[in-house]
């Protein structure tokens, strides 16, 4: 009788088909007790198998790791049935939120609450909620060692990002001519407001 | 702030927003409670809304048109509240910290950072909408799950060893069993409350162990009344039992 040896991208799938989470290669290696090489290999062949194009099932390389996902092509198909709607997309002020734990965190509540100039616990807590953020320690040098926060692996996966370094620098967003004429504007004037504050919607 | 104008008859007025959908009522409770930044409720869309649904005919309209008015005027004032620029006390207990134009302008910028990457999210978050992970929520153990055969050699030593018993020889004989106490307190107690102290008197000190463990057992099982008026003091035995 022969022993039927499953192949490395076999294995690999198998493991991948039942994670909710992205899984990293060295996990994936210590699983399947394939080399490095060879997982890299079989990721290589099932990134072509699981394709937007060839497959109702896609491989994404996001927050570090490897996760199969169905195909947003098939979207509609599978709220049907699970008989649940898309999540309500996030709001202006909790995206704010997030580019700040992004660019600027790990930082405060404090922290994020000056940078947009309102307050912004309400928003916090409700990304908290949904797993987009999370605390990652205490700033001990502020009165009351007030929480950190960072954004998730989730919120990394939500965007479809592999890692932090997939998003653009934040200096590269604003072109200085928008910030000298903002500076211009403000120099300009005679009478200053007290502080900065977002746009009212 | 309230919204005391905001009467029952709203109760029927539900809405449907993009951060919140139920009842008109329970959206100014959450309002209030802070769960629910006001920022984000959109009040055009809200009286949009409650125009939709006005009946000029129902028998309570004016009050329905008076409750809305008022609530929506207060949350128009808390709203343009929240949005006026916050007064930063100093540290010298000063109402406020004037701001230069300089550093106005450097928030300014950071923040005009800030609100370009967060439409950049917004972008990413939508393109990446639609994809469902696999149903399987069990999650993988952390770190690595490759089995080392010698640390399972020198675990399943461990569990499997033989641990050395401990010396017991100081312990004597045992020559009283719990029973027999047990009977000679009921015997005791047929002459009525004794204290543990004459009960265990002339009692070596397993003896008077014992007689202390059998005291308990007999205070469980209900025959024995056990009265000791301040911690550590003097312990009095109270029998419960009817001699028969």
């Amino acid at each position: 009788m022969t022993e039927n040896v499953p192949a490395p991208e076999h294995l690999i799938e198998s493991v991948l088909l039942v994670s909710a989470r992205p899984v990293g290669p060295d996990d994936l290696s210590s699983a399947t007790d394939l080399t490095p090489g060879e997982v890299e290999a079989a990721l290589a062949t099932l990134s072509e198998r699981y394709s937007p194009e060839n497959s109702g099932v896609v491989l994404r390389a996001v927050a570090g790791g490897y996760l199969f996902s169905t195909n947003p092509a098939c979207s509609a198909a599978v709220e049907r049935f699970r008989e649940e709607a898309r999540p309500t997309p996030l709001s202006g002020a909790a995206h704010e939120v997030l580019a700040c734990a992004l660019y600027l965190g790990p930082l405060t509540r404090g922290a994020i609450s000056r940078v947009r100039g309102v307050n912004s616990d309400a928003v916090v807590r409700n990304l908290l909620e949904r797993d987009l953020l999370a605390e990652v320690g205490a700033d001990r040098e502020a009165p009351g060692a007030p929480a950190l926060l960072a954004v998730t692996d989730e919120f990394l996966a939500a965007t479809d990002a592999a890692s932090r370094d997939d998003f653009p620098p934040l200096d590269s967003l604003v072109s200085q001519e928008e910030l000298d004429r903002v500076r211009e504007r403000l120099t300009s004037r005679e009478e200053i407001p007290a502080q900065a504050g977002p746009e009212a919607t | 702030m309230t919204f005391e104008s905001a009467g029952r008859s709203l109760a029927d007025f539900t809405v449907e927003l993009d951060v919140y959908s139920g009842p008109y009522e329970w959206l100014l409770a959450l309002i209030l409670k802070d769960e629910l930044e006001i920022f984000e409720v959109p009040l055009r869309e809200l009286v949009d809304l409650y125009a939709g649904s006005r009946d000029p005919e129902a028998p309570n309209a004016l009050d329905r048109d008076t409750d809305f008015a008022g609530s929506a005027a207060a949350l128009i004032l808390l709203k343009s509240r929240t949005l006026s620029p916050a007064v930063e006390p100093d540290a010298e207990g000063d109402d406020a910290v004037a701001v230069s134009p300089e550093e106005l302008a450097e928030r300014l910028q950071e923040y005009l950072k800030i609100r370009r990457a967060s439409e950049d999210l917004r972008a990413r978050f939508a393109r990446a909408a639609g994809h469902y992970p696999s149903a399987h929520v069990v999650p993988p153990k952390p770190g690595r799950l490759r089995v080392a055969e010698d640390r399972v050699t020198l675990a399943a030593r461990r569990a499997f060893s033989r641990l050395l018993e401990p010396p017991v020889r100081h312990l004597g004989p045992i020559t009283v069993t719990l029973q027999e106490l047990a009977g000679l307190i009921r015997t005791s107690l047929l002459r009525g409350p004794v204290s543990y102290e004459e009960l265990t008197r002339n009692m070596d000190r397993l003896r008077s162990a014992v007689a202390f463990a059998a005291v308990l057992s007999l205070a469980q099982e209900g025959s024995v009344k056990l009265v000791q008026p301040e911690p550590l003091g003097a312990l009095t035995l109270e029998p419960l039992e009817t001699p028969g």
